[in-house]
């Protein structure tokens, strides 16, 4: 018996010595799907976390109209320019992944395929409304 | 943890109600930003104190809590495992959002107050 688990043990360790360690963000490869699915958990958290500013500036843009103009310049600083793209990026992709979650709630498209192609159709409107949003934000 | 407010299948349903309210807020702020005539402070500060606006805001804003709440809440169940820096988290995220809410609240309260 001791023999037993002794060699139970030398398997054990011999099985444990090729697991990788650390995990390679480089080796892993998602599918799209999961892609998708953790860039609309990231966004999430960036559009949490820019709440409390985005109120900060609702604030000041209705006080008055010298308030107002100031938030209109601060906006336009480079900094400000491409912190908009990053949360109207998110909103996009919070929106659009958000429509795909809700229609596989309904289990409209929950097959494998269809799966991969609504991930896919996510991407695109993003890409699609990315262009729109560097354009309407840097003109 | 089994606090109520972490279980249940009434999180999972607040959070698609709301989603559906804010998709459906966003495309009609969307509409509003690009069929208005100029983005000016006074006409700006007329489209928010108009009462129906003000209204779907106020709503906007409470579905807008509920929904970060429970994602946040989400995010914070799978990430920290310590019990006390999770309550720790969950309080701060819990007057972060009640804050905010509140400031909005204020905003849209003085239109009525008429400053």
């Amino acid at each position: 018996m001791m023999d037993d688990q002794a060699g139970r043990f030398k398997v054990g360790r011999a099985m444990s010595d090729h697991r990788p360690v650390y995990l390679n963000l480089l080796k892993i490869r998602l599918p799209v799907p999961g892609i998708v699915s953790f860039a609309h958990r990231i966004t999430g958290v960036l559009l949490f976390l820019a709440l409390p500013y985005a109120v900060y500036l609702l604030d000041l843009s209705i006080e008055s109209a010298q308030s107002f103009e100031q938030v209109r310049q601060s906006l336009d600083q480079p900094f400000m320019l491409l912190l908009q793209i990053v949360l109207l990026w998110s909103i996009a992709h919070h929106f659009f992944a958000g429509i795909r979650f809700l229609l596989i709630d309904a289990e409209i498209g929950v097959e494998k395929t269809s799966m991969r192609t609504g991930a896919w159709l996510v991407i695109l409107a993003e890409l699609v409304s990315i262009v729109l949003i560097v354009i309407g934000v840097c003109s | 943890m089994s606090l109520y407010v972490l279980e249940g299948l009434r999180p999972w349903v607040i959070q698609r109600v709301s989603a559906v309210y804010i998709a459906l807020f966003i495309l009609y702020a969307a509409w509003c930003f690009f069929s208005a005539d100029a983005i000016a402070f006074e006409a700006w500060r007329e489209w928010l104190y108009y009462p129906f606006n003000t209204t779907v805001v106020g709503i906007f804003v409470i579905a807008l809590l509920f929904h970060a709440w429970i994602g946040m809440r989400d995010v914070v169940l799978d990430y920290v495992h310590n019990i006390m820096l999770r309550i720790f988290i969950l309080s701060l995220l819990v007057g972060v959002l009640i804050g905010s809410g509140l400031w909005v609240f204020r905003i849209l309260l003085l239109s009525v107050v008429g400053q």
